[in-house]
C-alpha cells in the first residue's frame, strides 16, 4: 500500500513524458525556405497564423500593429498577424532557452524584436533560425546591408539572423523656456550642473539609457569612440583609459539631484521627474519619445530634444525568427511587409509610433523619399537629417557590463 | 447608552470607507489626467485616451475572461484537493502530519518562482506550457495553502459527533457530507475561495513563464505599461483589475449563500409551509 503514491506519480511521468514525443519533419521543411523563391513562401505564408512576441508597454506601438499593420498584412497576404506583449525582450530569450534545453521544436513565437545584448545571447546560444534577410525583397530593395549599423548589432555581425526594423538615437530632453541654451558637450554639463545644482540626474545603470549617458559620457572624456571599435579583451590598459570618466561621473555628482545621494532607478522614474518639474533635464535613447509624451500631456509643451555637438549613439533594432517558430513562411511575408517603405513611413509618424526608418533614403523613389520627409515629426523631435549627420557608433556589449560594473564599484559607493 | 456604540460603529464605517476608498482617488484621476505635474493637485486637463486604449482593445476583454476562467478553475481543483486533506489531517491520527503540513505549506513561505524555473522544463516537456491547463496547474502551488488552511479551521469546530449522529438516523456517506459536514464548513471554504481567486488573480510572474505569452491574463497586460512608465494606462488597468476582483469576490458569495440557503430551507419548511 505504501509504495502506490510513488508508482502512480512515476506512472504519471511515463504518460506524460510520451505526449512530448519530438518532431523533426518541422525544420527540414522550414530551412527550404531559405533557399524558396519569394512567390513560393508567399503561397506557403497563406493562412499562417504569425505570433510577433514584442515589449508591451507603449499604447501607440501596441496601437500601430494592432490597427495599422496586422489588417493590411491580413488584407493583402492572408496572414494572421498575432502581436504578443512581453515585459522585457530579456524574457523572450530566457523562454526560448528552455524550449532549446527541453527540445521544443513547435515554438510559438515567430517574430521575436530584439538587439544588443539579447541578440548576442541569441546567437551565442543558436536561438535564431538562420541567415534569411537575403530572402527579403525589401531587405534587398531598400536597406543598404553594407552599412555598419545593419551589418552590426552593438558590434556584433548580424550575419542575416535579423533584419533591421528602425532606428534610434541617443537625444538630451529639455524644457525650452526653462533653460533656453542647454549644455551640449560634457564640460559644458559639467559647468551647467554647478550653476544649476540639484537639476541634473541620470538613471542608474544598469538602466537602458542611463548605461547610454554613460557610454556618452566615455566617449567625450577618454578621446572618442574610435579606440573602442575592438574587443574589450584587446585593450590592455583599458582600466586607464576608463578613469577620466570615473573622475568626470564623481566631480558632477555633488550637484545632481538630491546630491547624488541616490540615482533615479529607471527612465521612467527620471521622466517622471522631468515631468513634475523636479530636474530640468532628461534624456531618451528614441529621438521622438519626448513629442509622444508631450502629445499625451505629460511633458510640457515647451519640451526639446538635441543631441551634442559631438554627435549621440545610435543603434539599430531588428526582428528575428526563432530557431522553432512554427509559421516561418509567414515570419518572413510579415518582416518582408514590416521593412515595406510605406509601413516604415506610417511608423515614422510620431501619431502611430514616431520610430526612425531602417531604409536607407537614398533607395527609396522619389515619391517615397518625398512621403517620409513630409512626415510632421512634432516640435520636440530634431529632423531625421540632423540626427542622422550626429550619429555615434555604439560599443559591443562586453564594454557594456564593464562599465556598469565599474560604475558601482567607482562611482555609486564613492 | 445605546446611542454611543452606534456612533463608534458609524465612525468605523467611515474610517474603513476612507482607507478603502481613498487609495483609488489618484487611480481614477490618473487614468483621466492629460497631463499632471508636481505640485499641482488635480490634473491639469482630462483625456479618455487611456480608457479608450483598455476598452476598445479585444484583447482586455479576452484577458479578463481567461484570468475570471483560471481563477474559477483553480478555487474549484482547491476545493477537491483541500476538503478531504483537511478533512483526513484534522480528524484521524496521521503519522507525520507535521511533514504533510509542511509540504503544502510550503509555498506561503518559499517564492513561487523558485519552484517555478524548475516547473518550467518540465512543463515544456509535458507539452503543458502555453496551455491554460499548465497555468491552472502552476496557480494551484501559491492558492492550495490558503484554501486548505481555511477549511482545517472549519474542520476543527466540526465534532465526529454530528456525523456519526446522522449515521445511527441512517444516512449514508453522501447525504452525511452534503448536509451535515458542507454547511458547516461553507464559511470557511467561502473564505478560502476567496482567497484563492484573489491570488490566482494577481499571478504575473508564474502566469507568464507558463503560459509564455499565449495564456494572456489582465497582469500580463497590465506589467509592460507600469515598467514603460505610462501611469494613465496601468492606473486605468489597475481599476478593471480591481473592479473584476471585486466582482469576482461578491459573484461568489452570492452564489455559494444561495447554495446554502436552497439546501437547508426547503428540509426545514417542508412541513411548516401552508
Amino acid at each position: 500500500m505504501k509504495t502506490y503514491p510513488l508508482a502512480a506519480l512515476g506512472t504519471l511521468g511515463i504518460i506524460l513524458s510520451a505526449c512530448s514525443s519530438e518532431d523533426a519533419g518541422n525544420a527540414t521543411n522550414a530551412d527550404s525556405l531559405l533557399t524558396a523563391d519569394w512567390d513560393a513562401i508567399q503561397d506557403t505564408a497563406q493562412g499562417q497564423e504569425v505570433n510577433m512576441y514584442m515589449w508591451g508597454g507603449s499604447d501607440n506601438i501596441n496601437n500601430y500593429l494592432d490597427e495599422w499593420v496586422a489588417p493590411r498584412i491580413k488584407q493583402d497576404y492572408g496572414i494572421e498577424l498575432n502581436r504578443v506583449p512581453m515585459n522585457d525582450a530579456q524574457d523572450i530569450i530566457n523562454q526560448l532557452l528552455d524550449e532549446k534545453i527541453a527540445g521544443k521544436t513547435e515554438g510559438s513565437m515567430d517574430i521575436i524584436w530584439i538587439n544588443g545584448e539579447n541578440f548576442k545571447a541569441a546567437k551565442d546560444n543558436d536561438l535564431l533560425w538562420g541567415d534569411f534577410t537575403g530572402q527579403l525583397p525589401n531587405f534587398n530593395d531598400y536597406v543598404d546591408a553594407d552599412a555598419p549599423e545593419v551589418s552590426e548589432d552593438f558590434g556584433e555581425p548580424v550575419e542575416g539572423l535579423e533584419a533591421p526594423w528602425g532606428k534610434a538615437q541617443f537625444v538630451l530632453v529639455h524644457d525650452e523656456n526653462q533653460h533656453e541654451d542647454p549644455p551640449k558637450s560634457m564640460s559644458e554639463l559639467g559647468d551647467w550642473v554647478k550653476q544649476n545644482p540639484g537639476q541634473f540626474t541620470y538613471p542608474a545603470p544598469p538602466d537602458f539609457t542611463g548605461s547610454a549617458f554613460i557610454r556618452q559620457v566615455l566617449y567625450e572624456t577618454t578621446g572618442g569612440h574610435e579606440q573602442y571599435q575592438q574587443p574589450a579583451a584587446d585593450i590592455g590598459n583599458l582600466e586607464e583609459r576608463l578613469e577620466p570618466m570615473w573622475q568626470y561621473l564623481n566631480s558632477i555628482e555633488p550637484y545632481l539631484w538630491r546630491e547624488g545621494e541616490t540615482y533615479p532607478e529607471s527612465l521612467a522614474k527620471q521622466d517622471q521627474l522631468y515631468a513634475s518639474g523636479e530636474i530640468a533635464m532628461t534624456m531618451s535613447y528614441d529621438p521622438a519619445l519626448a513629442a509622444s509624451e508631450v502629445l499625451k500631456g505629460r511633458f510640457p509643451e515647451s519640451t526639446r530634444t538635441y543631441v551634442l555637438d559631438e554627435g549621440t549613439l545610435a543603434n539599430t533594432h531588428f526582428l528575428s525568427i526563432p530557431f522553432n517558430a512554427s509559421d516561418k513562411a509567414g515570419a518572413l511575408v510579415a518582416i518582408n511587409e514590416l521593412m515595406s517603405p510605406a509601413a516604415q513611413t506610417a511608423k515614422l509618424s510620431p501619431e502611430n509610433w514616431g520610430d526612425l526608418t531602417a531604409l536607407d533614403l537614398e533607395k527609396l523613389s522619389p515619391e517615397q523619399q518625398q512621403a517620409m520627409n513630409e512626415v510632421d515629426l512634432g516640435e520636440a523631435t530634431l529632423s531625421i537629417e540632423e540626427l542622422e549627420q550626429n550619429r555615434l557608433p555604439e560599443l559591443s556589449s562586453d564594454y557594456i557590463d564593464i562599465i556598469e560594473e565599474g560604475w558601482t564599484e567607482y562611482v555609486a559607493k564613492e | 447608552m445605546k446611542k454611543q456604540p452606534r456612533f463608534l460603529s458609524l465612525l468605523l464605517i467611515i474610517g474603513l470607507f476612507i482607507f478603502v476608498l481613498v487609495p483609488f482617488v489618484p487611480l481614477v484621476l490618473s487614468s483621466l489626467s492629460f497631463g499632471w505635474r508636481w505640485p499641482d493637485v488635480f490634473p491639469q486637463g482630462w483625456s479618455l485616451r487611456a480608457w479608450e486604449y483598455v476598452v476598445n482593445d479585444v484583447r482586455t476583454w479576452q484577458a479578463v475572461g481567461i484570468s475570471l476562467w483560471i481563477a474559477l478553475i483553480v478555487t474549484f481543483v482547491n476545493l477537491l484537493l483541500a476538503l478531504p486533506a483537511a478533512n483526513a489531517l484534522v480528524r484521524y491520527p496521521v503519522r507525520g502530519r507535521w511533514l504533510f503540513e509542511a509540504i503544502i505549506f510550503a509555498p506561503i513561505i518559499i517564492p513561487p518562482f523558485i519552484s517555478v524555473m524548475g516547473i518550467h522544463l518540465s512543463f515544456l516537456r509535458f507539452g503543458l506550457t502555453e496551455t491554460v491547463l499548465g497555468v491552472v496547474l502552476a496557480h494551484i502551488a501559491p492558492t492550495l495553502p490558503y484554501m486548505f488552511r481555511a477549511i482545517m479551521v472549519s474542520y476543527q469546530t466540526l465534532s465526529v459527533d454530528w456525523e456519526d449522529q446522522a449515521r445511527m438516523l441512517g444516512a449514508g456517506a453522501m447525504p452525511r457530507f452534503f448536509h451535515v459536514v458542507l454547511p458547516h464548513l461553507l464559511p470557511g471554504i467561502l473564505a478560502g475561495a476567496s482567497l484563492s481567486v484573489l491570488i490566482s488573480l494577481s499571478q504575473y510572474l508564474i502566469t507568464f513563464i507558463i503560459g509564455a505569452g499565449q495564456v494572456v491574463t489582465l497582469p500580463i497586460l497590465l506589467f509592460p505599461f507600469i515598467s514603460g512608465g505610462d501611469p494613465a494606462i496601468a492606473s486605468a488597468y489597475s481599476l478593471l483589475y480591481g473592479a473584476i476582483a471585486i466582482m469576482a469576490l461578491v459573484g461568489m458569495d452570492a452564489a455559494l449563500k444561495r447554495y446554502y440557503q436552497m439546501s437547508r430551507v426547503p428540509q426545514q419548511e417542508k412541513g411548516v409551509k401552508p
